[in-house]
């Protein structure tokens, strides 16, 4: 049997091409994400090694409680100075160097604007002149030496044309320029930088000074004597050390670096490239069953003739498994190799990872191979059930009358299937706090694999209505197109279905991101007063801003409101100072119960009426704020207000907050226009004292909301490139489906080539029926994702959606857009259908 | 009855008002030692308003001389003529046209469109065309082919004899100068058969229809106004007012 379905493989090499491809698409997504994410992490890995090749042991600061960690490990708290002596007394310490290393200094390239942007983060350090244990090793140049000397990391340098010798802007944190020297050139570890972050490294003095580092390190870093193990030195330290401080060994590091890394690549690359992976093979499998039960019907005469010659069901099964699991292991094992090219494009669309080569683990390889091959024999699994049911006396009949009718059978698994799928959507949306995610992802599941069974149901009204108008508009083939969209409901349903996953994750996303749009639009007009707002992209930023506004006799009300974190009963929660005599004027608060003039009294909170209730915190309870720098404050709640698009969670005065947090820091400035001024005279003279603080924008309210538009808009942009691959697969897939039902009617098609049916009209004819087929997707993937959207955008009400938002306007484009695809599936079956030879095609039995 | 062998049966041919007609035609199939010439100078024409059968054992050539009259294959050389187009210089849309607007087919495995009804298989050729039926004369097709209460009926409800019945109405309903049949009867029963023959036989008499049959039935012939025999791509022989025994009487001297 293994011959017969070799050769059966091979005779049919272009009706299984097009499987082959949605498989190879599907696993090479899944490889790509792999190799992408291992290589990534290989890259950080050997920087960490690199980077503390030379360090037996880190001195640091007990973890800052709350902190998740990241790229490069958790953030610790710093260590005093004056802990150097202590650790250099230590015998068996050869040298031992205060290590300053934080974010916050962004480089202006020499065209004026901010290198990295929002990209990679921006570093500034002091130099390490000890080059045994420093992981900085000057390319070029000096050394810093002067306070206002600057040493860059090597990538930076290249990319951005920077030279020793001129003169480099830096900003901190959000402020002003400040002017710098470049003294040197220098790699990071063997790398020329740390995984396209920026690096500038400055004098300790400096460093200390631009970087909020007063009297403090991050780290010590510490060599250790000839014949001392790091171990042993670790020990030794850890003993002499006081309580605020640990010592572990630099591989030990290096370790908990990489893993912290690998976890954030794994939860903000990794896994989201892999749900969409998993739904392009999800959809690619739809494709497969499709060719599949094709195939098994167009060979039920040879598939019967096996079975009267004394084949037994289980080998007729066998074979279409075989011939199944053959494609799926080709394929997996090219999709594997088109996931390589993958990796590497979204490597170099990434611009860090220098390194040319790509890490390939078995792993990647082994789990491409089981899930191309896996999916591949599940999809065929049906067809092939269908295959053994054939009866032999089916050989010697003409073919078999198609099956209009749906089993019973199949109508209640459909239903069963998707009411369990919305039952588990809305547990996940509106009830589960614990498995939100798994069980939201169930229910999308459910959702799709119910509508998919129960479509057939809806092929035949649903074409009838769409091929009325194809019918009077283009006569004879418009009439067949649309009989022949609905003479096999299934096939015409599974198809469609595939086009309906990827366009119901569009309109659903699209849903989401225009409740978002209104109620952040709503949110935005009810909550902010001010006529302007000064913001950075990113993180906090530095107070001269606010300072520099003050004086400008254009603005009045100029009110910063500070972000820090802290623990409330063990989780971080981030909270916002403001000076409460200008809160009204440039905040509007929706108070639930309570006064928001309360927090002017000091170590008085607001807090929003989400948190109050997650928390179960009532108006006069009292809370206790941990902050990272270690005070323990007992606040009390003076009032709960309702969230809105600028604040949200804990609000206290900057009275309260001060004291408590060492580097003040702005999440964002509001200020109005002076009376007297007009607002376009007071957009001017902003404008002009913002152009010194490079990182900040600054904007009026209707700029705001169009800036938030945009931001959402570019978030809709990314789910489509992530969705194409679903989609493409699922056009493929309507291309198949016409290949397959073009050589099915051959003679059909000949016929009426000799009936006068010109070469157009026969091409007019197929390409309608894609175009119905791709409609008939697209009312099904607009309804369902209309319907995924709302119940979505409803259950994050409490996350600020207050409003859920139809964008009609998208849904037309998507519906227009689907015609499209259909147009352009059929482009290769109405070649093959206009080339079909009418002599050959009547008269071949 | 009038058996005439003639050497030169253009000249009998010719005298007649010629609906469709070839000269000197030739098709060839393959090359080299597979070559195989299918027509080798058939020169015949086919009166206007006449029945025609052409006949001939296996490999004469006589479907391949169907074909190239009714515009579905092309010669090698030589020239086919419906009424006076020369259908050799014709390109492929004008040679759809002729087939839409001139020509009617009935095949042998009736070939109707499963997913339309018969009626809607009926007029398929005018909707092709994007013309409206003319109500009476389809009517009167429908009368005569007695496929009045079969006309929402799709094809698989259908029996042969029915589905064959329904093919023939699509070939007349579109007024053809020539209908051309392949088989009509091949995968009809006797009784089929007969019902079909006197249906054609009623639109050549009665309507004035011109018919052109390749069929190896002698009873089917023997409908016809008139045989032309073909035996390895050349006429051989043609006859007029044909009977059943003395069309087997040709056959087995052409010795099938």
């Amino acid at each position: 049997m293994l011959g017969v379905s070799l050769r059966s493989l091979l005779s049919h090499k272009l009706r299984l091409a097009l499987t082959t491809i949605a498989v190879i698409l599907g696993v090479s997504f899944v490889a790509g994400t792999f190799i992408l994410t291992d290589t990534i992490n290989a890259t950080f890995t050997s920087i960490f090694n690199a980077a503390n090749a030379g360090v037996a042991v880190t001195v640091h600061g007990r973890p800052i409680a709350g902190d998740t960690g990241g790229i490069g490990g958790g953030q610790n708290h710093p260590v005093p100075t004056s802990l150097l002596s202590t650790v250099r007394s230590v015998p068996g310490v050869k040298n031992a160097v205060g290590n300053i290393f934080r974010p916050g200094a962004t480089l202006i390239g020499n065209n004026g604007k901010p290198i990295g942007g929002n990209g990679p983060p921006t570093f500034g350090a002091n130099w390490i002149a000890d080059s045994a244990i420093s992981p900085y090793h000057l390319r070029s140049g000096t050394p810093p030496q002067q306070a206002n000397d600057v040493v860059v990391d090597a990538g930076t340098a290249s990319k951005n044309g920077l030279v020793v010798g001129q003169t480099l802007a830096i900003v901190f944190a959000g402020g002003v320029e400040q002017h710098f020297n470049i003294s040197g050139i220098a790699g990071y570890g063997s790398s020329d930088n740390l995984a396209g972050a920026t690096i500038a490294l400055f004098t300790e003095p400096t460093a200390e000074q631009v970087l909020d580092g007063q009297g403090k390190y991050d780290s010590i870093l510490v060599s250790a004597d000839n014949g001392v193990t790091d171990v042993v030195l670790r020990e030794r330290l850890a003993k002499a050390l006081p309580s605020y401080a640990v010592a572990e060994t630099g591989q030990a590091a290096a370790a908990a670096a990489e893993q912290s890394t690998q976890a954030t690549i794994s939860t903000f690359i990794g896994t989201p490239l892999l749900v969409f992976a998993f739904i392009s093979l999800f959809v690619g499998s739809f494709l497969i069953i499709n060719t599949f039960n094709i195939l098994v019907a167009q060979r039920t005469r040879e598939l019967a003739l096996l079975r009267a010659l004394g084949a037994t069901r289980a080998q007729v099964m066998v074979s279409v498994l075989v011939e199944a699991a053959l494609t799926g292991v080709v394929a997996s094992i090219l999709g594997f190799f088109v996931g390589i090219l993958i990796a590497r494009a979204l490597l170099s669309l990434f611009g860090t990872a220098a390194s040319t080569a790509v890490t390939l683990l078995p792993r990647t390889f082994i789990i491409a191979v089981l899930v191309g091959t896996i999916v591949t024999v599940i999809a065929a699994t049906l067809p092939a059930r269908r295959a053994t049911r054939i009866a032999p006396v089916a050989a010697l009949a003409e073919a078999l009358p198609e099956t209009q009718e749906l089993p019973r059978r199949r109508i209640v698994i459909g239903v069963v299937i998707f009411v369990l799928g919305c039952a588990a959507l809305a547990a996940g949306l509106f009830v589960s706090s614990g498995s939100r995610l798994q069980l939201i992802g169930a229910g999308f599941l459910g959702v799709f694999l119910g509508v998919a069974l129960l479509a057939p149901v809806l092929v035949v009204p649903v074409a009838t209505a769409l091929g009325w108008p194809v019918r009077h508009l283009r006569g004879a083939a418009g009439l067949l197109a649309g009989e022949n969209a609905r003479r096999n409901p299934r096939r015409t349903a599974l198809t469609a279905a595939a086009l309906m996953i990827g366009l119901a994750l569009v309109t659903c996303v699209a849903v989401l991101t225009d409740s978002v749009r209104v109620s952040t639009n709503n949110a935005i007009e009810g909550a902010f007063r001010a006529d302007f707002i000064v913001f950075e992209q990113g993180p906090d930023f530095n107070t001269q801003a606010a300072d520099a506004l003050r004086q400008d006799p254009a603005l009045t009300d100029v009110t910063e409101v500070r972000g820090t974190s802290v623990l409330i009963g063990g989780s971080s929660q981030s909270i916002a100072g403001i000076d409460p005599a200008n809160l009204a004027s440039v905040l509007t608060l929706n108070m639930i119960s309570g006064s928001a003039s309360t927090i002017t009294s000091t170590n008085t909170a607001i807090v929003d009426s989400t948190l109050a209730t997650a928390a179960g915190v009532r108006e006069g309870d009292t809370v206790t704020f941990n902050f990272p720098q270690g005070a323990t404050v007992r606040i009390r709640v003076g009032g709960i207000y309702t969230a809105n698009a600028l604040v949200s969670g804990y609000m206290v005065s900057l009275a309260t907050m001060l004291p408590n947090v060492p580097a003040a820091r702005d999440s964002l400035v509001l200020a109005n226009a002076a009376a007297g001024t007009s607002t376009t005279q007071a957009e001017r003279a902003l404008h002009q004292d913002v152009k010194a603080f490079p990182l900040l924008m600054a904007m009026s309210r209707a700029e705001y909301r169009s800036f938030v538009g945009a931001s959402l808009d570019s978030f809709l942009n990314l789910i489509y490139t992530l969705l194409a691959f679903a989609i493409i697969i699922a056009v493929l897939g309507i291309a198949n489906t016409l290949i397959l039902s073009v050589l099915e009617r051959t003679r059909e098609i000949g016929v009426l080539r000799a009936l006068g049916m010109t070469r157009s009209q026969t091409r007019s004819m197929v390409r309608w029926e894609s175009v119905i087929i791709s409609l008939l997707g697209a009312v099904l993937g607009l309804s369902v994702g209309l319907g995924l959207g709302v119940a979505v955008s409803a259950s994050l009400h409490d996350l600020g959606i207050t409003q859920v938002a139809v964008p009609g306007l998208n849904l037309i484009l998507y519906a227009i857009v689907a015609g499209v695809f259909g147009v352009v599936a059929a482009i290769f079956p109405t070649i093959r259908a206009s080339r079909i030879d009418i002599l050959r095609a009547i008269t071949t039995e | 009855m009038e058996v005439t062998t003639t050497s030169t049966p253009a000249a009998v041919s010719e005298a007649l008002p010629g609906a469709a007609r070839t000269t000197d035609a030739v098709k060839v199939y393959g090359r080299g030692d597979a070559m195989v010439r299918a027509l080798d100078g058939v020169t015949v024409t086919f009166a206007k308003g006449q029945f025609s059968a052409i006949m001939g054992p296996s490999g004469s050539g006589k479907s391949t001389l169907l074909h190239c009259l009714a515009g579905l294959d092309r010669l090698t050389s030589g020239t086919v003529h419906i009424g006076e187009v020369e259908l050799g210089s014709l390109g492929d849309r004008q040679l759809t046209l002729l087939r839409r607007l001139r020509v009617g087919f009935i095949f042998q495995s009736f070939n109707l469109v499963p997913t339309l009804s018969a009626y809607d298989n009926i007029v398929l050729p005018l909707t092709i065309a994007g013309r409206k039926p003319d109500a009476a004369a389809l009517a009167e097709i429908v009368r005569i082919t007695g496929l009045g209460d079969r006309l929402k009926h799709r094809p698989n409800q259908l029996s042969g004899g029915q589905q064959q019945r329904v093919a023939a109405a699509r070939a007349l309903a579109s007024q053809p100068e020539i209908i051309f049949a392949d088989e009509p009867t091949g995968n009809l029963d006797s009784r089929a058969s007969g019902d079909l023959l006197d249906f054609l036989r009623h639109a050549v008499s009665e309507l004035g229809q011109t018919i052109i049959m390749v069929t190896h039935d002698p009873l089917a012939a023997a409908h016809a106004d008139r045989v032309v025999f073909l035996a390895d791509g050349r006429v051989v022989s043609e006859m007029h007012g044909p009977t059943a025994d003395s069309v087997l009487d040709v056959m087995r001297h052409l010795g099938e």
